[in-house]
């Protein structure tokens, strides 16, 4: 487990080496001067831009630049907005936390309604069930996400009115910033209205991380699908049978559990997936998160706002990949041994 | 038992055919490939056959409803937006936008990834490893967001949109190809072309690709599809195609501010959208469905 700890940590590192030369990059690929994209004071005076020049070494050569734009982005200093001019780093402190929430719940979900689908789908392999649900998960899989968000609004919103159809909670209710991720707040924080708050955020939380979930979720339901199957015609399965298990006891004991360490090891892969998804719902949702600032931001052409969100957001998704990672080798110690890449 | 074809050669078909003859009895898959040829047919010949002009507005019918609406009017048949532009002719217009260009997306970052994965499959050692660690870095950055920040460099704008997408799926195909080529080359029907004396190229050339094009036109199917989302999506949040042209994605962005006294501006991309995803997929899955059965005979 150490070893494979080392691996996946020196593999972190190095990916994130390399997403801070792409987003080192991206300065000298936008418009206008790399040290202004780089820390983004758009009004900076001549001796400003004189300290700017030292801080970010210009007058040196490439790597000597990169390191110290390596050092400015590992102190925290993301540079500034071009627009709000207000720095990045807390500009994200206060985003990047609702984006968790949204798209952690969003994961749950999916993950909820599409692995117990898709088991279901297994099990009736050819039958009537396993055609609908594979349907389903067609049609789920190849609706656009904003239409989709656009006709929940219309439906749920509007025509019904059950759920509200903009923001994370109602103004009504002052919930201190303590973690910026709402539920724990209204927990944490000692109003009176604690509990209404708390009804009002889920309702608000409930929209949005639905039509997020259902293209993740259709993914889930083919991927748990074929794994599914597979453990079924395992030789472990037929051994159980023949030891004269109930179907039940196969089903549950043997089946799900072999079939959940396969599926564990995809959902890294799907998050990043399900993140885009969520930038996309961010807009139409108007949800206080990184993903709707991110494209505000590029319609205001702020360019140091992008290399600021790119890099936090691509970091994010690579600590789930890790995490889901070491929950994966923690549970199958047969993945533990195995190279990176074989 | 009794051959009734005595005097004829037996035929081995090609394993092209052989995929084709399952793809055939799938009804499914043969839906899908019909409306994939509809669509195809739509993309090259929509403009011609459009009643009107996509661009040019007419004041005098203003939010026309579908002319199954009773305020509807026959000859719009799917009614008018609010500068009285004909839905249907602006839909057929979009679809040799999102749909067409889906394709040419595909087919150049098919091509180049397809190079590049199979230059990487014959490397060995150091610079293969690196290159393997680069990708698997690209690859786990969501696809639209890589789209978002080389638009984001290059401009918005339609052109500008296919090549940021064509980008972001170069490294799926390279990874597919690498590994089909790899191992396809551990088989010993390579071996005895390399006995034979076939350069590398030859051998890539005459007996790998004919037994890996299946696979990579399942993941052009599914890219395909991918892309025509990510054309439709950029176009939605204003990055894409830009205001008077009719992609589908920038058409249902305009209808939105109209979304509640004319949801047919808002319905009918999104269904356009969903219509050519499905089909793709249908087709996709298709090819995957035969590729399985001709593996298992």
């Amino acid at each position: 487990m150490l070893r494979f700890t080392f691996r996946r940590l020196s593999l972190f590192i190095l990916t994130m080496f390399v997403l801070t030369i792409i987003s080192f990059s991206l300065s000298f690929l936008f418009p206008g001067d790399a040290v202004i994209n780089h820390s983004g004071q758009i009004n900076a005076t001549a001796s400003e831009l004189q300290i700017l020049n030292t801080a970010y070494k210009t007058d040196e050569n490439i790597v000597s630049q990169f390191f110290a734009y390596l050092q400015h982005i590992l102190n925290g200093d993301l540079g500034q907005s071009m627009a709000s001019q207000s720095p990045i780093s807390s500009e994200i402190r206060l985003l990047l936390p609702a984006t968790i929430e949204l798209s952690l719940i969003a994961l749950i979900i999916s993950m909820t309604v599409g692995i117990p689908l898709g088991f279901i789908a297994a099990i009736k392999h050819e039958k009537l069930g396993d055609n609908v649900i594979l349907s389903l998960a067609m049609l789920g899989y190849s609706i656009p996400v904003f239409w989709l968000g656009l006709l929940a609004i219309h439906h749920f919103s509007v025509n019904l009115g059950w759920l509200p159809s903009a923001g994370k909670l109602s103004l009504l209710f002052e919930i201190e910033f303590v973690t910026g991720i709402q539920f724990i707040d209204i927990l944490l924080s000692d109003s009176p209205y604690k509990w209404q708050a708390f009804k009002d955020a889920t309702l608000h939380i409930l929209l949005p991380a639905c039509v997020i979930a259902i293209a993740p979720a259709t993914i889930f339901i083919r991927l748990s699908r074929t794994v599914m199957i597979e453990v079924l015609s395992a030789s472990y399965i037929k051994a159980a049978r023949a030891k004269g298990l109930s179907f039940n006891q196969i089903i549950f004991r043997h089946a799900i559990r072999n079939a959940m360490i396969k599926i564990i090891r995809h959902v890294g892969l799907q998050f990043a997936n399900l993140v885009t998804i969520a930038m996309v719902t961010e807009v139409i949702f108007s949800w206080p998160g990184i993903g709707r600032w991110l494209i505000e931001s590029i319609y205001q052409r702020d360019y140091t706002a992008i290399q600021g969100g790119l890099l936090v957001l691509s970091c994010f998704i690579f600590i789930v990949h890790i995490l889901i990672d070491f929950i994966y080798a923690a549970l199958n110690p047969l993945a533990r041994g195995k190279k990176y890449g074989s | 038992m009794a051959r009734d074809k005595i005097y004829l050669e037996e035929v081995f078909p090609s394993p092209f055919m052989q995929l084709w003859s399952v793809f055939r009895k799938t009804p499914v898959a043969m839906a899908g490939i019909c409306c994939f040829i509809f669509l195809v047919f739509l993309a090259i010949f929509g403009p011609m056959l459009a009643p009107y002009s996509p661009v040019d507005s007419n004041l005098d019918m203003i939010l026309l409803p579908p002319a199954w609406h009773p305020e509807g009017n026959v000859s719009y048949l799917l009614g008018t937006d609010e500068l009285g532009r004909d839905m249907l002719s602006r839909l057929m217009y979009g679809t040799s936008l999102t749909f067409g260009l889906s394709f040419i997306v595909v087919i150049i970052s098919l091509v180049i990834g397809v190079i590049f994965g199979s230059l990487s499959a014959l490397t060995k050692g150091m610079k293969s490893s690196f290159l393997n660690h680069f990708f698997d870095v690209v690859l786990s950055i969501p696809s639209l967001l890589l789209a978002i920040i080389i638009v984001a460099i290059l401009g918005p704008g339609i052109g500008n949109t296919v090549w940021a997408i064509a980008i972001v799926f170069i490294p799926q195909f390279i990874h597919i190809t690498r590994y089909a080529v790899k191992e396809e080359f551990r088989k010993d029907y390579v071996l005895a072309s390399k006995l034979d004396g076939a350069s590398n190229f030859r051998i890539l050339y005459y007996s790998v690709f004919p037994n890996i094009v299946e696979r990579l036109m399942s993941q052009a199917t599914l890219a395909q599809s991918a892309a025509i989302l990510d054309i439709a999506t950029l176009g939605f949040l204003g990055l894409g195609a830009q205001i008077p042209l009719p992609e589908w994605g920038a058409i249902l962005a305009n209808g939105l501010e109209r979304f509640y006294i004319a949801p047919w501006t808002v319905y009918l991309p999104g269904l356009a959208i969903l219509f050519a995803v499905i089909a793709t997929n249908l087709v996709g899955e298709g090819i995957r469905h035969a590729l399985k059965v001709r593996k298992e005979n």
